[in-house]
């Protein structure tokens, strides 16, 4: 692989990772945002696989297979089976209307594009230099966990922020180690798992999935 | 003896340009009409069949609304002229169109925004509801989508140092990497965006519509018949054409003349009705299967629009 | 020569000033209008000669003003400011001929009025502090007096003064403590000997100074959001008064952030210049949205002066910055265009206001849902709209274009850029411009179609006439030269670059070059307006010619027949049933909800017999400034309440008085033990 094709490609992946965050701002039906979730895994395997080819590092290969595998099929099966369980499964209103969130996310980016220039400084490679990328979609995730209300919709602001720091970490070093990227994934699946118990309990005690009622508990 | 050869080629540059906008417009239209009613089912009209509307339109007589001043003669006028003009100045089949060098990117879009300024005053001069109703819902649509079409054009001129038109063509075909640059893509997308939303076709406006109140650019050119219609509708569907073409053509520059010979610029001229062509079937099977937004909706779509933009703008500062 | 063209200048204002206030009323006018345009000649002259031979006019006395004496001092940078404000009161004394008539005839207002322009005119001529704050309060006052004077609106006048006073002095006092702790500091009043010592100073006192300054001037200039005063005043007084304010006066807040930021301390760090942009991009929003929800023509113009004078602080912060991050190139053209956007500014929204006045002269009201088909009643006046409408608008072939493309372009080459800072306020600005620009197309097209076009919506538009040739030269005046500067700006481009060249020393000799097309010094960047411009007549020529050729091919139709509009088949079109500015606004309205949040009522009354018939509607809806909402009216109520506690300490009792004085005096002692 020569190099242009490397770094084009490579920017490729990473800008498909943060379109696809801003594709589940964008979207309202769940079943699109979590397509676009999936579409984002893909992008992040890619990204390891093409680091991984480029530097001719197995590990990175394997981390690569096992992110799209993971996080391009698994988790959004998942995801898909949770949204069968509730019929309405469109985020119908939002704490922050879709405009303005987009807009707010747009902030989000220039602000890690600003907070990440001495990092990015540190790392001169044309991976070093897409980290803002990373960041944003870990902002982004959170982001859309404050305004979104669904419990679904949470689950995919928590993945957003995985899959930002997963970003991160694969152009920010020469690659995670197996390991810890294995447990951080897993620990994510983890997470789906419960909210999914939880998700079918909460929707067969009040038939809806929407975290605003849980401060019904509070009063 | 020289100079007056090369003005010549230029003039004659402009006119087969001009020409093929004029012819291609109302053509393009045709086929994505066809395309439509072929996929809907139907047999659909000839593809010739805009031109034929044009000819009929233009042997009728001319009529104005009793209140109406001058102003409502002129806004067909001034629609057609802008089209026309910066349909010959672009790098449309060739990367040297006449006074290229001072055809802005920026001039081309203002331009083109005088034409769709002056349609919707000289609809507000009706006085009738569904003509103001219509120059309100274009002007709402123009004011959202202007972010998106500058910071697109920003995001493009960014790693081209330039916002020459001609320039960024050439670009492209000088480095074939920053066609695949991310940066570019999402711009042209957002690009695209604009351009749907601008010229009224689906999911912002339907343009076979025949219900008033849910018509944006049809409610506005209510009150036009005759050659005045005619030329409205030309003018539109040029726009349409020559906004589609710099599309393709920063897009995937391919086939586009680069240097001067006559042999190159026919070249560019096929290559841009066929790249034209591809575009505006695939824009009408895509409206096939869209139904229209509701327009209170519409500032999500035209806010994604402007997001890719940005993201264009961000990623090409970021990859440099 | 220069000297004796600003004696004559000062001179011929100030008689025009007794003159207004003591000639009959018959010839009052006239000889005001005449001394008020030798004073503005004899400023010209001084302007240009100082333009063209770079040498600044220098005068003092210390025989006129105790302590610190006059100090009169011409730059190139000042020297364009005078230009702008000359060509608007030229244009609108000679309106004022006609206008006078309605309200601007009686001793106050035809001696204030000349002393206005003269203070604006002489303001960029001060040398030092002291006489720079005389001539400003003087022009701040006068301004006052010409709100007042619209007599027939006499409470709104006084509401919109009150404001008006309030925040002008609130302004003018952060003014006098940056510039008294700049004088104080530098060791000197006079500009010179400040421009010497300030680079010395402290990084955090040229900070406060710089920033309270900025807050004096910002306000003056209408920016976001310190302008509440400026839609209400610019609004209420008489036409030309209010093209003068608009036109002119928040020139000066301009001027006086260049002024203090650019020569008096020499340029500073990233943050000053943000902090401008920020301001900038905050009154271009705000101003575009208010400007395209408004249905008061004059209102809707005043916000869009807030708006235009954000683009303009914009293209200063920009200038400021790329000059702070070593980009030379960019901030020199960045400040040209911030120059060249206020130049643009005076002419069009002189000639808009001026418009806008003949068409409260005529039908006696602002609200755009009153007017409409005014093009054909009042052909001059209408056609001087559309190409000041068509001008802020930005459109070519129009004056506006041209600064717009230059702010585009110099934001444009300053990336990709090393400086984060600079990198986010590009985008945010190229952003805010593009949104502000398509607002304010929907606002002038609202303004255009609903005030001048389709059919009259009361007896008072329909019967209106065209104002007297005065009146309609004086606003033609300032639309034509909106098209010759659309056309050729090279008129007023060299001297722009002279004046930015003297408000920043970076050296780059002529950043914009060529008579016919544009080129930029160094960048890739070419505009040739004139030639756009061409090309568009001749298509147009061409379109006209194409349409007769095939039409008269067909048969021989009478020309263009006048018929009932069509409306989709309904047999009579009422007027009520036309577009309305609200109804235009309206969309708008709705996607900015949660920005302008407006108060809306909807009451429906049944019918006697059965609830679910309606007999009667009403629906109303007001979208008054909501800055003023949320942050001014609680600071008023807040203040209010104080006053109230101070009423409490001062209860008439001599005893408690006497207190009051040995309380005072005992804390000094304590404090000086």
């Amino acid at each position: 692989m020569n190099n242009a094709t490397y770094s084009s490609l490579l920017e490729l992946a990473a800008g498909l990772v943060i379109l696809c965050a801003f594709v589940t701002l964008w979207r309202r039906s769940l079943s699109a945002i979590v397509r676009a979730l999936s579409v984002q895994g893909v992008a992040l395997g890619i990204v390891a696989l093409v680091l991984g080819l480029h530097r001719h590092d197995a590990v990175l290969i394997t981390v690569g297979g096992l992110v799209i595998a993971a996080k391009g099929a698994v988790i959004p099966t998942l995801l898909r089976r949770v949204l069968a369980n509730d019929s309405r499964n469109r985020e119908t209103s939002p704490l922050v209307n879709v405009p303005a969130s987009l807009v707010g996310a747009g902030a989000l980016t220039f602000l890690a594009y600003g907070a990440t220039r001495s990092v990015v400084a540190l790392v001169p490679t044309s991976a070093g230099r897409l980290i803002p990328l990373g960041l944003a979609t870990l902002l982004i995730g959170f982001f859309s966990m404050v305004i979104r209300r669904k419990a679904a919709s949470q689950i995919v602001g928590l993945l957003l922020v995985d899959n930002g720091i997963a970003l991160v970490a694969f152009l920010a070093t020469a690659g995670v180690p197996l390991l810890v990227e294995l447990g951080a994934s897993l620990d994510v699946l983890l997470v789906v798992v419960v909210l999914r118990v939880l998700a079918v309990q909460l929707s067969s005690k009040f038939a809806v999935l929407d975290l605003d009622q849980l401060q019904g508990l509070h009063d | 003896m020289n100079g007056f050869a090369h003005l010549l080629t230029s003039a004659l540059v402009a006119l087969v340009q001009l020409a093929l906008v004029a012819v291609g417009g109302p053509l393009l239209l045709g086929v994505m009409r066809k395309v439509r009613s072929r996929l809907e089912g139907r047999v659909g009209a000839p593809i010739h069949q805009p031109l034929l509307d044009l000819r009929k339109l233009f042997t009728k007589q001319r009529m104005r609304p009793r209140e109406s001043s001058w102003l409502f003669g002129v806004g067909p006028l001034v629609l057609v002229a802008t089209v026309v003009c910066v349909s010959a100045i672009s790098p449309l089949a060739t990367t040297r169109p006449p006074l290229g060098q001072s055809t802005d990117f920026f001039a081309v879009i203002f331009a083109l925004l005088l034409g769709s300024v002056v349609l919707a005053l000289a609809a507000l001069d009706t006085g009738t509801a569904f003509a103001g109703m219509g120059s309100s819902r274009s002007m709402t649509i123009g004011a959202l989508c202007e972010p998106a079409l500058l910071v697109a054009i920003l995001a493009m001129a960014i790693p081209a140092r330039t916002s020459n038109l001609p320039a960024l063509v050439r670009a492209g075909l000088g480095h074939p990497a920053l066609i695949a640059s991310p940066s570019r893509v999402l711009a042209l997308a957002s690009f695209l965006v604009v351009i749907l939303a601008e010229s009224g076709r689906l999911p912002v406006d339907n343009p076979s519509t025949h219900l008033e109140l849910t018509m944006i650019h049809e409610a506005m050119v209510l009150e036009y018949s005759g050659p005045d219609l005619g030329l409205i509708i030309l003018g539109e569907s040029m726009r349409l054409a020559f906004l589609l073409g710099l599309l393709v053509n920063l897009l995937v520059p391919w086939g586009v003349a680069n240097r001067p010979g006559a042999l190159f610029f026919v070249i560019g001229l096929a290559a841009l009705a066929a790249k034209v062509l591809v575009t505006g079937v695939a824009i009408a099977t895509f409206e096939v299967f869209t139904a229209k937004m509701r327009l209170f909706r519409l500032p999500e779509l035209l806010a994604g629009g402007f997001v890719l933009a940005l993201l264009g703008a961000v990623t090409a500062v970021v990859a440099r | 020569m220069n000297h004796v063209s600003v004696l004559i200048s000062v001179l011929a204002g100030l008689t025009a000033t007794v003159a207004g206030g003591a000639l009959p009323i018959r010839s009052r006018v006239g000889v005001a209008v005449l001394l008020t345009w030798v004073s503005c000649s004899a400023a010209l002259v001084a302007a240009v000669s100082v333009l063209r031979s770079g040498h600044a006019i220098v005068m003092s006395t210390s025989k006129i003003l105790p302590l610190t004496g006059i100090s009169i001092v011409l730059t190139r940078l000042g020297a364009v400011f005078v230009l702008a404000i000359v060509m608007v009161a030229l244009a609108s004394t000679l309106y004022w001929i006609g206008y006078a008539s309605h309200g601007l005839s009686t001793r106050s207002a035809s001696s204030a009025l000349p002393l206005f322009v003269t203070s604006m005119i002489l303001v960029p001529f001060a040398g030092g502090v002291a006489t720079f704050l005389v001539l400003w309060e003087l022009m701040a006052l006068t301004s006052l007096v010409l709100v007042l004077t619209d007599q027939s609106r006499r409470e709104a006048a006084r509401s919109a003064a009150q404001w008006y006073a309030v925040m002008t002095h609130a302004g003018a006092a952060a003014i006098l403590l940056a510039l008294v702790l700049l004088s104080a500091h530098a060791g000197g009043q006079t500009f010179a000997q400040i421009e010497l010592h300030a680079r010395h100073l402290s990084g955090a006192l040229r900070g406060t100074i710089f920033v309270l300054a900025l807050l004096g001037f910002a306000s003056k200039a209408g920016a976001v959001p310190l302008h509440v005063w400026l839609p209400k005043a610019h609004a209420e007084a008489p036409g030309p008064a209010s093209a003068l304010m608009s036109g002119a006066m928040v020139n000066l807040g301009i001027y006086g952030i260049i002024l203090v930021g650019n020569v008096l301390l020499g340029g500073g760090p990233v943050w000053w210049w943000l902090l401008v942009s920020a301001l900038g991009v905050l009154s271009a929003l705000y101003g575009a949205l208010y400007a395209a929800t408004t249905s008061d023509l004059k209102r809707l113009l005043a916000y869009s002066t807030a708006d235009n004078m954000g683009l303009v602080l914009i293209a200063l912060g920009a200038s400021g910055m790329f000059a702070a991050s070593g980009s030379r190139t960019t901030a020199a053209i960045a400040m040209v265009a911030a120059l060249l956007l206020m130049f643009n500014h005076s002419l069009f929204k002189g000639a808009l206001f001026l418009a806008a006045g003949a068409v409260q002269m005529v039908t006696g009201t602002r609200d755009l849902d009153r007017l409409g088909g005014l093009l054909k009643r009042m052909p001059v006046t209408g056609v001087v709209f559309l190409i000041g409408a068509l001008s802020v608008a930005a459109l070519p072939p129009l004056n506006g274009f041209v600064g717009e493309w230059l702010l585009l372009q110099s934001l444009l080459h300053a990336l990709p850029s090393t400086n984060t800072a600079v990198v986010i306020t590009v985008a945010v600005a190229v952003a805010a411009l593009a949104l502000t620009g398509g607002l304010t197309v929907a606002a002038f097209v609202k303004a255009m179609g609903i005030g001048f076009l389709g059919r009259p919506r009361s007896e008072e538009a329909s019967n209106a006439l065209e104002v007297p040739a005065t009146m309609q030269l004086g606003a033609g005046l300032l639309a034509l030269s909106c098209l010759a500067l659309g056309l050729v700006p090279m008129l007023i481009l060299p001297s722009l670059e002279l004046g930015a060249r003297s408000a920043q020393h970076i050296g780059v000799s002529s950043p914009v070059h060529g008579w016919i097309s544009l080129h930029l010094f160094g960048l890739r960047g070419v505009l040739a307006p004139s030639l756009l411009a061409g090309g568009l007549f001749v298509a147009l020529m061409a379109t006209v010619l194409a349409r007769r050729v095939s039409h008269r091919r067909s048969r021989s139709w009478p020309a263009l027949a006048p018929v009932e509009p069509w409306g989709s088949g309904r047999r009579t079109q009422t007027v009520r049933m036309q577009y309305t500015s609200t109804s235009f606004a309206e969309p708008l309205q709705r996607v900015f909800d949660d920005v302008i949040r407006p108060a809306r009522d909807l009451n429906v009354s049944p019918a006697a017999e059965s609830h679910y018939y309606v007999e009667r509607i009403a629906y109303r809806t007001s979208s008054d400034d909501v800055i003023e909402r949320v942050i001014y009216q609680p600071l008023i109520v807040a203040v209010r309440r104080w006053g109230r506690l101070a009423r409490k300490l001062q209860n008439g009792s001599v005893h408690r008085y006497l207190a009051y004085g040995l309380l005072a005096l005992v804390i000094v002692l304590v404090v000086l033990a």
